[in-house]
């Protein structure tokens, strides 16, 4: 494993993860494996999930009522687990949505405030 | 709970999908299947670890880990029942030991004192340099003037010894009580539980007589009459109204039972002469003793020059009320405290060097449990709650152990003491404190035996461990050392103990064998304080009659061989004290003249109690007192007075201006009235019938057991005057023994300590050294096919176990040299770093160790290389 590789990718802040799967399950229900993937994908690969760690992190979401699980068929025909976004989960998104870009926007002015203000 | 079932139960399947499909894409991206999955399972991380971590989502994990370490821990102990019985048994030894030790320092050390604020309560005794008496009563002048002059105290009160007759209740009673000033009770801080405490008005000169009455006295003589207030009791002849009760915890000082105003006379501020006078102060808040003793110094400096003829060198020493109550025991007490906590050490010790040699032997179960995904964390838990399982156990079975110690302790103390200066020991609880204590030290030995083969163990690196070859050769080096180090503290430990018990063991020979002057046993004494109403001083015929009426009748008791009378018995703690002037010698600077012990005594008390005479004659019943005055002294006054040669001097017992001669007729043997450890005081014998005295002790030789004559002698008293109590009547030996008897149990408890650890460390260097011969078997068996003989065996076994053993030596040897200075008090004719000693416990600790390495060397030296080579 080279450490260029490694330099690439951004290591998830801690309860980060909650927040990006609430995010992936916005559009509707999806098994562990899509969850992953779509983490991957839509971050063009920089972020990049210890796959396993999305399991403690569902079950966290689905004991604080914020998704539901239930049981269903795969594209190709297998049972799987499907989690789904409760209304609880999708007030949580956007509460937690909001606090990021305040959190974002303001390590961003920190970390380059001339940037910003001309950009602005 | 069912929520959290189901959701875990298919969680396998989950995972096991997820990393199938992870595959799955994988192969699409055109890896081999064998690449495809082993990226996917790269990717989805320790399967066992976030198993556990998701389940962490559901449960309290502590609390299920917890149990789960408990039943795993519980397995491993039943599995090697063995080293668990050995690791409980020691660890009870210690915690039992500590446990007990700390429940008697509880009880008299740490003891609540019933009065308010009790750490500002001091004792302010009088010291003088002349005679090189510590703490002893003042006069009422300088009591009068610390009241006025100090500012250190917040009020200062006075008391002094009483000993009344009660009569007219029952039998005739000698109560030993006290006289105190108005204050005296609130200096203490004390209400009492019926009634009131004397006024102002009560306590002076011609005052009403008032009485405060004890709790025990109050129940036991007065049947706890409820209307006993304002009752009239008779003391010594007197009619008294008892004005209070005090509450049963009220026991100041020590075992007295009444209380009446000391009443000091106007004329008393000017008696700088007599000292009588017991003082008690509270000091100002704030105000720390170390201050209080310098102002008060300097205080009596400045009277010692107003008033040159009779305060002279005399000082002040201003003890802290606990220390005053606690005494000679203090000492004793924390080194036997310290002694216990090195057992504990020691057992510490030795089962975490048991504990280390099996964390060996499990490395690679351990490494398994961390590649399996056990965290660091997580395996030191495992181990910690495996010690606390077995500190536990060994705590539990301690404290049942204190429990049967403690009634053991109870009954070897000293107790109902005359002449120590101990508190009584009648019980020691097992209570809170000491509960507490004993949960500490299992926690805490739980820890401390527990945390280096856990680190140990914990560090352990999986691969490493599991690619080492099962025979381990190099493996457990660094274990290896630690349990080495284990051992040379151990070795180290027990050397101090062993030192430590070593001086007091030599102290109490020297003690023990030292003689008292006289011969004690087959002596009954009899203790008498002439009731004042019945023989007053200004009728001495009356006292002189009464003890040649009893002594006669004494004398006559079939089994008596001798009796005589002295008027304070030596080792009861009683004494008196006169200045005395020598003929012929220049008149001593102020504050240097000489006192001497002072008795009064009948003819018959030498001989009864078998005190030699060195010169000149017995007292006979021609001295009486219209004959010559005649006195015996010791040998030590005349030794520093006569020069050796004291029969025909004269000693003036008066003043220079007004002399009163006296004239030594001969000269006794050397008696150790205070003890066997206190130095000789210069003693001086007069006849009773020259100088009467309402104190008599009557001393009866008797030809079999004198507990036997206890009645006859009691009854021979009362046949003379039936309403003349005996304070105390026992044998001599019965004192002889009291004397010695502190240190008879320190002594006898620190060698049981030190034999403990002896035997601990004995255990424990034997361990180690059978440990490493096993681990070593293969090598052993080598060397023995490559031609080493097996004398070359023993040494190679029996130099590693010297090894360890010197260098614990050597340095228990430096620790208990810094360590044995604190036991200079304790110690008698025998210097702390006593060499002879020192070397005495190192040779006998060198030895038993070595002999510890010898059984398992001769189990190396038997080793069969064909078997050891083919041993795995």
């Amino acid at each position: 494993m080279s450490t260029k590789e490694q330099r690439e990718r951004i290591e998830l802040l801690q309860g980060t993860l909650d927040l990006l799967i609430l995010r992936t399950l916005m559009p509707g229900p999806a098994h562990g494996h899509a969850i992953a993937r779509a983490i991957e994908i839509n971050s063009e690969d920089v972020l990049q999930v210890e796959q396993g760690s999305l399991y403690p992190a569902l079950h966290r979401l689905i004991k604080r009522g914020w998704i539901s699980v239930e049981e269903g068929t795969s594209e190709n025909n297998r049972r799987a687990k499907f989690y789904r976004l409760t209304a609880k989960g999708r007030k949580q998104l956007a509460l937690e949505t909001s606090k990021w870009d305040k959190l974002a926007g303001a390590i961003a002015r920190i970390l380059r405030p001339a940037e910003q203000e001309s950009e602005s | 709970m069912k929520r959290r079932k189901r959701m875990l139960e298919d969680l396998d399947q989950d995972m096991r999908d997820h990393i199938e499909r992870e595959t799955q894409d994988n192969l699409e991206r055109g890896m081999s299947p064998e690449e495809a999955r082993l990226a996917a399972l790269r990717k989805f991380g320790n399967v066992t670890r976030l198993k556990e971590e998701t389940r962490e989502v559901w449960t309290l994990v502590w609390l299920e880990q917890l149990l789960q370490d408990a039943r795993l821990g519980l397995r491993r102990l039943r599995k090697s029942p063995g080293f668990t019985v050995i690791a409980i048994l020691t660890l009870a030894l210690g915690i039992g030991a500590s446990t007990s030790i700390f429940s008697v320092v509880n009880a008299v050390l740490l003891a609540h004192l019933p009065y308010r604020d009790p750490g500002r309560l001091a004792m302010i005794w009088g010291t003088n340099t002349g005679n090189g008496m510590e703490s002893t009563p003042v006069s009422p002048g300088d009591y009068f003037e610390w009241k006025q002059k100090n500012t250190v105290f917040q009020d200062i009160a006075a008391s002094r010894d009483d000993q009344v007759t009660l009569t007219g209740s029952g039998n005739p009673q000698l109560l030993v009580g006290y006289d105190f000033s108005a204050n005296y009770f609130s200096i203490l801080g004390v209400s009492p539980a019926l009634g009131r405490t004397f006024s102002a008005e009560e306590d002076r000169p011609g005052g009403p007589k008032v009485a405060v009455l004890s709790d025990k006295l109050w129940r036991g003589t007065f049947l706890a009459d409820p209307g006993i207030l304002g009752k009239a009791i008779t003391l010594d002849g007197e009619p008294y109204r008892v004005i209070g009760v005090m509450p049963r915890s009220f026991d100041y000082p020590p075992g007295e039972e009444l209380w009446m105003p000391i009443a000091l006379p106007d004329s008393a501020a000017s008696d700088y002469q007599h000292h009588y006078v017991r003082v008690m102060g509270r000091l100002k808040p704030g105000v720390s003793v170390e201050r209080a003793q310098t102002q008060m110094t300097a205080l009596a400096l400045q009277i010692d020059g107003e008033h040159p003829a009779t305060d002279a060198g005399n000082g002040v020493n201003v003890t802290p009320l606990r220390r005053q109550l606690v005494g000679d025991i203090q000492t004793p007490l924390i080194v036997l405290l310290g002694a216990v906590g090195f057992v504990l050490l020691i057992a510490c010790a030795n089962v975490a060097s048991l504990l280390l040699a099996r964390a060996t032997t499990r490395h690679k179960e351990i490494a398994a449990c961390a590649a399996l995904g056990a965290s660091r964390g997580r395996l030191l838990r495992q181990f910690l709650t495996e010690s606390l399982m077995l500190s536990l156990a060994g705590g539990a079975l301690g404290i049942a152990l204190a429990l049967w110690c403690t009634s053991f302790l109870v009954s070897i103390f000293p107790n109902d003491i005359a002449n120590l200066s101990i508190p009584r020991i009648a019980q020691i609880p097992l209570n809170m404190p000491v509960l507490f204590f004993a949960l500490a030290a299992t926690v805490l030995t739980g820890v401390l035996f527990g945390v280096a083969p856990a680190m140990q163990s914990a560090r352990a690196n999986a691969a490493d461990v599991l690619k080492e070859s099962g025979r381990g050769a190099t493996s457990g080096s660094r274990s290896a050392r630690l349990r080495g180090a284990l051992v040379v503290g151990e070795i180290a430990l027990s050397l101090v103990l062993l030192a430590g018990a070593g001086l007091l063991i030599e102290s109490f020979e020297r003690v023990a064998h030292g003689s008292l002057g006289f011969q004690p046993d087959h002596v009954l004494g009899v203790e008498v304080f002439l009731a004042t109403n019945h023989y007053p001083e200004s009728q001495p015929d009356k006292q002189r009659a009464f003890v040649r009426d009893v002594l006669q009748r004494m004398r006559t008791l079939p089994g008596v061989q001798s009796a005589g009378a002295v008027s304070t018995l030596p080792l009861t703690g009683f004494w008196g004290e006169t200045d005395f002037l020598v003929e012929g010698r220049p008149l001593p600077k102020p504050g240097e003249t000489p006192t001497a012990d002072n008795r009064f005594v009948t003819p018959g008390y030498f001989s009864t109690m078998r005190v030699p005479l060195l010169g000149g004659r017995d007292f006979t019943d021609a001295d009486r007192d219209d004959g010559r005055r005649v006195a015996i002294v010791d040998e030590t006054l005349a030794r520093r007075f006569f020069g050796g040669r004291s029969v025909g001097k004269r000693l003036n017992l008066g003043t220079p201006e007004k002399p009163e001669w006296w004239e030594v007729v001969g000269e006794a043997a050397n008696v150790k009235a205070f003890g066997l450890e206190r130095p000789d005081l210069p003693t001086l014998y007069r006849p009773y019938e020259q100088r009467p005295l309402v104190l008599v002790a009557f001393t009866l030789r008797t030809a079999g057991d004198p507990a036997a004559l206890l009645k006859s002698a009691q009854q021979a008293v009362w046949d003379v005057d039936p309403d003349q109590p005996i304070f105390k009547a026992l044998p001599m030996s019965i004192l002889a023994a009291q004397s010695i008897a502190l240190r008879r149990v320190s002594t006898l408890l620190l060698a049981g300590f030190a034999t403990l650890a002896l035997l601990l460390a004995a255990i424990g260097i034997y361990g180690v050294m059978a440990y490493a011969v096993a681990r070593r078997t293969h090598e052993i068996g080598t060397r023995m096919a490559l031609g080493a003989q097996p004398n070359d065996v023993l040494r190679l076994v029996l130099g590693q176990g010297a090894r360890l053993t010197i260098f614990g030596v050597v340095i228990g040897v430096v620790a208990a040299q810094a360590l044995t200075r604190f036991m200079t008090s304790i110690l008698f004719g025998v210097s702390a770093s006593d060499p002879l000693t020192f070397a005495g416990v190192a040779i006998l600790l060198t030895v038993i160790a070595l002999a510890a390495c010898y059984i398992p060397a001769r189990r190396a030296m038997r080793i069969d290389p064909m078997v050891a080579l083919r041993y795995e």
